[in-house]
């Protein structure tokens, strides 16, 4: 069986609490759509309610890139 | 209110940007790929330009190996060119020209040219020229380099005496050099031969028969030659009559081609190409060239001296001037070309889109073209055009536009003075007037108040040039309409335009600027003289306006400014980097504009347009605008997003209480907000606004929904807001929350 592609993964190794569940967010599967694109990746995301946490550095770097790269298409 | 993204990158929707013609009517205009003056007179087409450049870096070699691209023999050729290029050298409208035929002479003398290597292989095809003189002598040399075999059938005795008969009026120096062009060639000679007697017996053994003129003449009295191509037809014998050393060279060259026509059996007048000089369309501007005098090219250093002096003939007044043409060092011709391709592209990367929405559209580029190339109107066509086809991100213009849009919804005030149902005027500052200098706006509504008669209704808004720049031209309508509107309410009153765009954008009404109001009803008591010196930024919006232009000019001489002229003033001034929305778009592009603008002096920078006056204080130069000095108020000193809002909404609410005399209840918010000194600076380079935050803590209020993250102890949470996710990490205080860090992103995330 093939293996899906991740575009990226974090892992939030126990650091990071949903404040409205109170639980701890695990790696999960997520996915960014932008003008029409899907790109899966796996963030940290709440079990409970599904929040999904997009870190700073990963919202300035691959996902701004990502988005001028289609702004162009 | 949202804007509408574009709905996908899979759009197959196409419009032309220009038919065939109209994009070769524009492309035709750029002159700077047309040939140097003395480059088109050369019916040879030397490439006189960069033979000279090669000189005056003291490339002899270089040069010489220019000059033998185009002659087989150049001692003879430059020892006795005729040299019309001389008298088209630019240089002499203002002194000598340049001595291009003893340049080429020193790079004959002093270049040595390359052994060649890797012999080329001889063609099957044999050519044979019956009779010496210069024009056959030049036609064998050609054949040669044309790699033909070639044999020529002389009366001369020895190599000598054909030298003395083929260039009798040559000094003996040249003559001696010639001896050592012919050991260069492989050319066959039969000496001591009756070239006529030889042609009945001799001609049938080749494939390319040529023959001197004299010698022609004498088989076929008569003969008819279309001297277009060195050809007698009848005959089929290339020949051909020619005057000087010039026209003997250039007559060979049209034989040689027609002796590769015929070799293909094909007519001679086949495809061949343009020959012989050309008219060029060039522009080169003598501005700060002094005239000079020839230097004899006596020594390889006055040679290179002499070629020094040489201006490299170009026209490239419009990337002289404009940091954007700079930036993409790309010119006008080829940019629109690019342009027009990229628009054309239906699916994959559009690498143009960038170069289109950084111009600034600022019309620049039309004055200082000699032919008033207008990159402008491409760009904002081609804007225009990817919104039309659905290509247009919104990413880059987003900001900007929702600014216009808070500027004419939540700060959009349109109110008669008091006492008046219709007035004569309305005072329409701008939107940087008010986000900038609200201060300064509301001194000259009261002056203007005060000091006019019939009435001054006060409309803060903005005039629909953002969206106008951003090509969104159905949002520009709806802008245009709902102005309209607003004036019609008030009486249709002259507008008085506080910014030169504005005036512009407003010009299907009656319009004025503020500064020839205030030229007509005298400066208030209260303006700042001064005595410093200044230096006067002429807005874009202001470019081929010459009546405020100088208005502005004598306003601040009456000041007592002592206003400095800097090039690249009045129609020539370049954008200061707002124009366009290149501050929004491409902010490398438009700090190099504002830099451009700045080059110019030294001096304080006094601008009319306020856009102008806030990008040169944010680069540190003292700046300001004219109406600071006239009412005496300062603006803010570089007031970053968030300030320019609340400017705007502050002085709209303080004019309808203190003018009006209407209650402006303040919105409760409910919690305290404080912010870091670096998540303001953060939140200014990101362009998040202090409003952005407050809706993504009541978004948080309202749902709860927020990570603690262990590692910094900072809560984060975030809310989508339009087509931006905006992400803000807090800490809580007694009464509301601190503000940390604050990003944002585009991309829509969602579990899966
Ligand atoms: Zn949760």
């Amino acid at each position: 069986m093939a293996t899906e592609k991740n575009y990226y993964t974090i892992d939030p190794e126990g650091k990071l609490t949903c404040m409205k569940c109170r639980v701890k967010l695990v790696k999960g599967k997520a996915k960014f759509m932008y003008l029409d694109n899907g790109f899966p990746v796996e963030l940290p995301v709440c079990p409970k309610c599904g929040f999904v946490y997009v870190p700073e550095e990963l919202a300035l770097g691959k996902v701004l890139s990502v988005e001028k790269a289609l702004e162009d298409k | 209110m949202i804007i509408e993204e574009r709905q996908s990158t899979h759009v197959y929707r196409q419009k032309r940007l220009f038919t065939k013609e109209e994009l070769e009517a524009r492309e035709s205009l750029c002159v700077h790929e047309q040939p140097a003056y003395c480059n088109a007179a050369c019916p040879l087409k030397l490439d006189t330009k960069a033979l000279t450049a090669a000189i005056a870096a003291g490339d002899f070699n270089k040069a010489l190996a220019l000059y033998e691209k185009i002659t087989p023999f150049p001692h003879i050729l430059s020892a006795g060119c005729e040299a019309p290029c001389e008298g088209r050298c630019k240089l002499c409208s203002l002194g000598e020209g340049i001595a291009i035929r003893e340049l080429e002479a020193a790079a004959v003398s002093y270049g040595e040219s390359p052994r060649k290597r890797g012999l080329l292989r001889k063609k099957t095809k044999k050519a044979v020229i019956f009779g010496l003189d210069l024009f056959s002598l030049f036609l064998a040399g050609e054949l040669a380099k044309k790699m033909y075999p070639v044999t020529v059938y002389c009366a001369e005795s020895d190599q000598d005496s054909l030298i003395r008969a083929a260039v009798p009026n040559l000094p003996a120096r040249v003559q001696e050099t010639v001896a050592a062009d012919l050991k260069k060639i492989d050319i066959q000679f039969e000496y001591s031969a009756d070239p006529v007697a030889s042609y009945t017996g001799a001609a049938k053994k080749y494939d390319l028969i040529c023959a001197s003129y004299e010698v022609a003449k004498a088989l076929y009295p008569g003969l008819e030659i279309d001297e277009a191509v060195m050809v007698c037809r009848e005959h089929n014998l290339i020949t051909g009559k020619t005057e000087g050393v010039l026209g003997a060279a250039f007559g060979a060259k049209k034989a040689a081609l027609s002796a590769d026509r015929l070799a293909q059996k094909l007519d001679p007048s086949n495809t061949r190409g343009e020959e012989g000089s050309v008219e060029t369309r060039l522009y080169t501007n003598l501005d700060g060239v002094e005239p000079s005098s020839r230097i004899p090219c006596d020594s390889r250093d006055n040679a290179i001296a002499e070629a020094s002096r040489c201006i490299q003939c170009k026209c490239d007044e419009c990337i002289k001037g404009c940091a954007y043409l700079q930036h993409y060092n790309k010119f006008p011709r080829i940019l629109t070309r690019e342009i027009y391709n990229n628009v054309s592209i239906i699916m994959g990367d559009h690498m143009m889109n960038k170069p289109i929405n950084a111009c600034s559209l600022c019309g620049q580029c039309s004055v200082l073209c000699p032919n008033g190339y207008d990159m402008a109107e491409i760009c904002k066509l081609a804007r225009e055009n990817m919104v039309y086809t659905g290509k247009m991100s919104l990413a880059p213009h987003e900001f900007a536009l929702m600014d216009m849009v808070f500027s004419n919804d939540e700060a959009f005030l349109c109110r008669p003075q008091p006492g008046f149902d219709n007035c004569k005027y309305v005072f329409f500052p701008g939107c940087q007037a008010t986000a900038i200098a609200p201060a300064t706006v509301r001194a000259a509504y009261l002056d203007l108040c005060s000091r006019l008669e019939g009435g001054v209704a006060l409309m803060l808004g903005c005039c629909g040039a953002i969206c106008d720049w951003a090509g969104r031209y159905e949002m520009y309508e709806d802008t245009v309409k709902f102005l309209d509107e607003k004036l019609e309410s008030l009486g249709n009153p002259t507008v008085i335009a506080g910014c030169p765009t504005c005036k512009k954008q407003l010009s299907r009404h009656k319009t004025l600027g503020i500064w020839e109001v205030l030229e007509n009803i005298g400066l208030p008591e209260k303006a700042k003289r001064t005595d410093k010196p200044i230096a006067i930024h002429d807005a874009c919006g202001a470019r081929g306006d010459s009546a405020t232009q100088d208005s502005i000019r004598r306003i601040a001489e009456s000041l007592g400014c002592v206003v400095e002229d800097t090039p690249y003033s009045g129609d020539k001034s370049p954008c200061c980097g707002y124009g366009g929305l290149t501050q929004f778009t491409n902010r490398e592009v438009a700090k190099k504009m504002t830099d451009k603008c700045l080059e110019r002096s030294e001096l304080p920078y006094l601008s009319y347009c306020m856009a102008c006056r806030d990008r040169f204080a944010r680069e540190g130069r003292e700046s300001m605008h004219l109406l600071e000095l006239v009412y005496g108020t300062s603006a803010d000193h570089c007031p970053d997003i968030s300030a320019k809002r609340y400017n705007r909404l502050g002085l709209k609410n303080e004019l309808l209480e203190k003018v009006w005399n209407e209650e402006v209840n303040a919105v409760e918010l409910g919690f305290t907000l404080e912010y870091t000194p670096e998540a303001e600076l953060m939140m200014d380079d990101r362009m998040i606004l202090k409003t952005d935050v407050i809706r993504v803590l009541q978004n948080l209020r309202q749902t709860g929904e927020a990570i603690l993250d262990e590692e910094t102890g900072l809560t984060v949470t975030r809310a989508r807001l339009g087509n931006v996710t905006f992400w803000v990490k807090f800490t809580e205080t007694e009464t509301g929350y601190l503000v940390h860090r604050a990003y944002s992103h585009r991309m829509t995330i969602q579990p899966r």
